[in-house]
C-alpha cells in the first residue's frame, strides 16, 4: 500500500464510522468511484480503499449497492479494455448515478460464466442464468460473464428492462441486503455491448470471485468487531447478582475468545486486501489468502454474533435489540461466494497436487515475503 | 521487500544449508542428557559464531539485529528445521532481559557475557502453593550482613538439573502486602543447600524440576533492583517470553510442523489410501492452514508493534492463548490422522519443539503450552481484563 494512502484509510474510516452509524444513512455518491481512474472521475484508488469502506458497512450493518456496484461491477469494468462504452460507465459509476449489478451467482461466485452467446443475425443472443446476484433488482445496468462460441470469456453489458433479460428478486430473511436471479432468454447483444478483458479472461473472471469473497469477508470483519464492541460495553454495565456480568469468568473468557478471533480474522482479511491491492489477476498467493480470509472471517461473525445474542441474554433474542440483524448478516455472509468448507476444498486441493504438477505445498510467506 | 532484507535472507539460507547438522532428528531421538547438552551447547556456539545466537541483545552485548532481519533470521530457521535452543532459552531471553532492564552495570558485565559462553540459567518463580498465583509465593529470603539466605521449594524449573544459575523470586518481607515483599534474586545452582529433583513428565521425559532451598546463602551482589521491587521486575522477564520467540515457534509451527502433518497425511494406511484424499482430513488440514497463517500474522504485528511501543496490553497474551491452544488441536489431528502407527514412537527427537510429527508425544506435550507460563485460563482473563477493560473479579477472601 502507497504510503500516502494510510491518511486516506483513517480519514475514510472516521468518516464511514461517523455517516453510517445514523442508521439508514447512504454511502456517499462518490465512494461508489474510489476504484474508477482519476481520468474518469473516479479517486484512482485499490481495493485497500475499498476494503475500508466494506468493513465500516459491515460494522454498521449497512443496505446499499456496494457490494454490486463499486466491488463488482466498477471491478469488473477495470478489467475489460478501455471502450467509449465501458468508460461512460465508469463515469456514471464514479458520480454515483448509475447501479450496476455483476451476475456472478451468489452461491459460490465461479471461475466460469453462468451466460453464453449465440450467433444471431445482427450480432448475439444471449442465453443463461445467474441466481442470487447481489443488487441485481436495482440495477440500472448489468454484466452478464458470458462465453462465447469461439470459448472466449467476455462480459455483455445490458441494460434493466431490456427484452429477454429478467430479474427476478429473491428476498432473503436479512433485510440489509437484496438479491436478484438473472435469466438470459435470447437477449439480443449487439457487438458494442460484448467487451473483452485486458489480461487473461479466465484469471480476470477469478480475480472477479476474488474480489467478491473478500468483500463480504471485510463486511464479516466489520460485523464481528461491531458485535464484540456492543458485548463488551453491555457487559460493563448489565449487573446480576449484584456485579457487572462482565467480571463473571463466563462472560469475561466468552468474550476473550471473541477478540482472539477477531485478531486473528483481522490479520487474514488484511492479507487477503493486500493481495487484491498489490497483485495482478492470477496470483495464486492471492487466490489461498482470500479463501482463508473468506472461510475464516466469515466462520468467526457468526460465532461472535452468536455470542454476543447469548451474552446479550434476554434482550439480545428481541427484536428491538438489533442483534439479530447482524446475526442473519453474518450467516448470510457465510454462505455468499463461497462456504467456509469450499474454499478450505480449494486450499486442500494445493496439498495433493503432485511436485510435477504445479509443485508441492509451501509455507506462504515464509520463504518468500513477509 | 526490501533489497538488503532480500540478500540477508539469501545469506541466511547458504548458512543454513551448510550448518544446520543433517540427519539431526534421528541422530537426537533418545539420547541420553548428557548428550542432550552437548548438542544445544554445540548448535548454541555456532549459531553464535555467525552472529544469530543472541540476535535480539543490543549491538553492545554481541546483539543489533534490526527486528525486520531477525524475523527473517527466525523464518528461514524454521524452514530449514533447525534445532531450536532449549537449554539457552531462559538465559538469553529471561535472564538476558532481566539484567538488561533491571540489571546493575557490574550485574550485566558479569553475567551477560558467561551467558554467552554457554551458561545455563533456570526460572525459580512457581511453587507447590504458588502456581496462577504467583504472587502468593512463600520462599523466603531473610536478610544477613552480606546478603540473603533462602530457604522453601520451588516448582516447574524447567532445565533446572543442567542449571548453573537460577531466576529466583523470595519473599523479604513477610508483613508487606503479597506483591511489595518480593525480591528478585540471582543465584548459584552450584551453591550448597539447592537440591535439585527432577519431575517426570506427562510425556515421560523429565524437563521440569523442583528445588528445595535450605539456608541457600545469595550474596547481595544479586538482587536485582531493589529489595521488595521484585514483583515488577518479575513483569519485565515474563514479558520476554513473548514478542520474537512467538514468532520463532508459529514459523515451526508453519514450516517444518505443517510440512510434517502433510507427509503424515499423504502416508498409505494399511488398506493403501491416504488420508489426505480424504476430504474431511482436506478440510482440517486447510484450517489448520488458515489458523496458523492467522498465527504467523499475529506474531508479526506483535513484534512490529512492540518495536514501536504500541503492542496493546493484552496483544502478548493473544499470540499465547492462540499459539498453544493452535498447537494442541494441531497435534491432535495429527495422533488421529497418524492412528495406532503414531503410538509406535516412543520418543521424540530432544532439540525439537512439540511439533517433531511423534504426533502422539507431540499431543500430549502440548500441555506444556496451555499450563505454564501463565495458563490459557489466566491468558482469558488478563485479554478479557487489560485488553477489553471488562471489571476485575472481585478478590476472595
Amino acid at each position: 500500500m502507497p504510503a500516502d494512502f494510510s491518511d486516506l484509510h483513517d480519514e475514510l474510516r472516521a468518516v464511514a464510522r461517523d455517516l453510517l452509524a445514523k442508521g439508514d444513512a447512504a454511502v456517499p455518491a462518490d465512494w461508489y468511484g474510489l476504484e474508477v481512474p482519476e481520468p474518469l472521475d473516479g479517486a484512482g484508488a485499490t481495493f485497500a480503499e475499498t476494503a475500508v469502506v466494506l468493513r465500516e458497512m459491515g460494522r454498521a450493518a449497512a443496505r446499499g449497492p456496494y457490494l454490486g456496484t463499486a466491488v463488482l461491477g466498477a471491478g469488473a469494468l477495470g478489467l475489460l479494455e478501455p471502450a467509449p462504452g465501458r468508460d461512460a460507465l465508469l463515469r456514471r459509476i464514479a458520480s454515483g448515478e448509475t447501479a450496476v449489478a455483476l451476475a456472478l451467482p451468489g452461491e459460490h461466485g465461479g471461475d466460469g460464466a453462468p451466460f453464453r452467446l449465440e450467433p444471431a443475425p445482427a450480432g448475439w443472443r444471449v442465453h443463461g442464468r445467474a441466481e442470487f446476484v447481489p443488487d441485481a433488482t436495482e440495477a440500472a445496468r448489468l454484466l452478464l460473464p458470458a462465453r462465447a462460441p469461439d470459448g472466449a470469456l467476455v462480459i455483455v453489458d445490458a441494460g434493466a428492462g431490456a427484452a429477454g433479460l429478467g430479474v427476478d428478486a429473491r428476498p432473503v430473511l436479512d433485510a440489509t441486503r437484496r438479491f436478484g436471479d438473472v435469466t438470459a432468454d435470447g437477449l439480443a447483444a449487439g457487438e458494442a455491448s460484448v467487451r473483452r478483458f485486458g489480461g487473461d479472461p479466465r484469471a480476470a473472471v477469478r480475480r472477479l470471485s476474488e474480489r467478491a469473497a473478500a468483500a463480504v469477508a471485510c463486511d464479516s470483519l466489520g460485523l464481528s468487531e461491531a458485535m464484540l464492541d456492543a458485548t463488551v460495553a453491555y457487559a460493563g454495565v448489565r449487573e446480576q447478582f449484584g456485579r457487572p456480568i462482565g467480571s463473571f469468568q463466563a462472560v469475561k473468557h466468552a468474550c476473550a475468545d471473541m477478540l482472539v478471533q477477531v485478531s486473528v480474522a483481522r490479520r487474514l482479511v488484511a492479507a487477503a486486501v493486500r493481495g487484491l491491492s498489490g497483485t495482478a489477476p492470477g496470483d495464486p498467493g492471492t487466490d489461498a489468502a482470500v479463501s482463508m480470509a473468506k472461510a475464516h472471517a466469515c466462520g468467526v461473525a457468526v460465532d461472535v454474533a452468536g455470542k454476543a445474542m447469548q451474552l446479550h441474554g434476554g434482550m439480545g433474542y428481541t427484536w428491538e435489540s438489533g442483534v439479530h440483524v447482524f446475526l442473519k448478516r453474518a450467516v448470510l455472509n457465510r454462505s455468499l461466494f463461497g462456504s467456509p468448507a469450499a474454499h478450505r476444498r480449494r486450499l486442500s486441493e494445493r496439498y495433493r497436487r503432485s511436485p510435477d504438477g504445479g509443485g508441492p505445498w509451501r509455507a506462504s510467506g515464509a520463504l518468500s515475503t513477509m | 521487500m526490501s533489497d538488503d532484507l532480500a540478500e540477508f535472507r539469501a545469506g541466511v539460507r547458504r548458512w543454513c544449508r551448510e550448518h544446520v547438522p543433517a540427519g539431526w532428528r534421528a541422530a537426537q531421538t533418545g539420547v541420553p542428557d548428557e548428550e542432550f547438552v552437548r548438542f544445544q551447547q554445540e548448535w548454541f556456539q555456532e549459531l553464535r559464531r555467525a552472529g544469530f545466537a543472541v540476535p535480539h541483545w543490543p549491538a553492545e552485548w554481541g546483539g543489533g539485529m534490526p527486528p525486520a532481519r531477525q524475523i527473517v533470521l527466525y523464518q528461514e530457521l524454521a524452514a530449514h528445521d533447525a534445532p531450536r535452543l532449549v537449554l539457552a532459552f531462559v538465559g538469553i531471553h529471561h535472564a538476558a532481559a532481566t539484567l538488561l532492564a533491571a540489571g546493575t552495570g557490574e550485574q550485566r558485565r558479569r553475567h551477560l557475557p558467561a551467558i554467552l559462553d554457554g551458561e545455563i540459567w533456570c526460572q525459580g518463580f512457581s511453587e507447590p502453593g504458588a502456581g496462577s498465583d504467583l504472587a502468593s509465593l512463600r520462599t523466603t529470603a531473610r536478610r544477613e550482613r552480606d546478603g540473603y539466605v533462602v530457604n522453601g521449594q520451588k516448582l516447574w524449573a524447567s532445565g533446572a538439573m543442567h542449571a548453573d544459575r537460577c531466576l529466583l523470586l523470595a519473599r523479604t518481607d513477610p508483613d508487606a502486602p503479597a506483591r511489595r515483599g518480593i525480591s528478585y534474586l540471582l543465584m548459584d545452582m552450584r551453591a550448597p543447600g539447592v537440591d535439585v529433583r527432577p519431575i517426570r513428565q506427562a510425556t515421560g521425559e523429565s524437563h521440569f524440576c523442583e528445588i528445595f532451598l535450605n539456608d541457600v546463602a545469595v550474596p547481595a551482589a544479586g538482587l536485582v533492583g531493589a529489595e521488595n521491587a521484585g514483583w515488577r521486575v518479575a513483569r519485565e522477564t515474563l514479558g520476554a517470553e513473548r514478542g520474537m520467540t512467538m514468532l520463532e515457534l508459529a514459523e515451526r509451527l508453519g514450516n517444518a510442523g505443517f510440512r510434517r502433518l502433510l507427509e503424515t497425511c499423504a502416508r498409505p494406511g494399511p488398506g493403501g489410501e491416504r488420508p489426505l484424499d480424504d476430504p474431511l482430513v482436506g478440510d482440517r488440514l486447510a484450517m489448520l492452514e488458515t489458523e496458523i497463517t492467522g498465527l504467523r500474522a499475529l506474531c508479526r504485528d506483535l513484534v512490529e508493534r512492540a518495536g514501536s511501543g504500541a503492542a496493546g496490553p493484552a496483544d502478548a497474551s493473544i499470540v499465547k492463548l492462540y499459539y498453544s491452544e493452535l498447537l494442541q488441536r494441531m497435534t491432535d489431528f495429527g495422533a488421529e490422522a497418524a492412528g495406532l502407527a503414531a503410538h509406535t514412537e516412543l520418543r521424540k527427537p530432544m532439540s525439537s519443539g512439540w511439533e517433531s510429527g511423534a504426533w502422539v508425544l507431540d499431543f500430549i506435550g502440548s500441555w506444556e503450552w496451555t499450563i505454564p507460563g501463565g495458563s490459557s485460563e489466566i491468558q482469558r482473563t488478563i485479554i478479557g481484563e487489560r485488553g477489553l477493560g471488562l471489571p476485575r473479579e472481585p478478590r476472595g477472601t
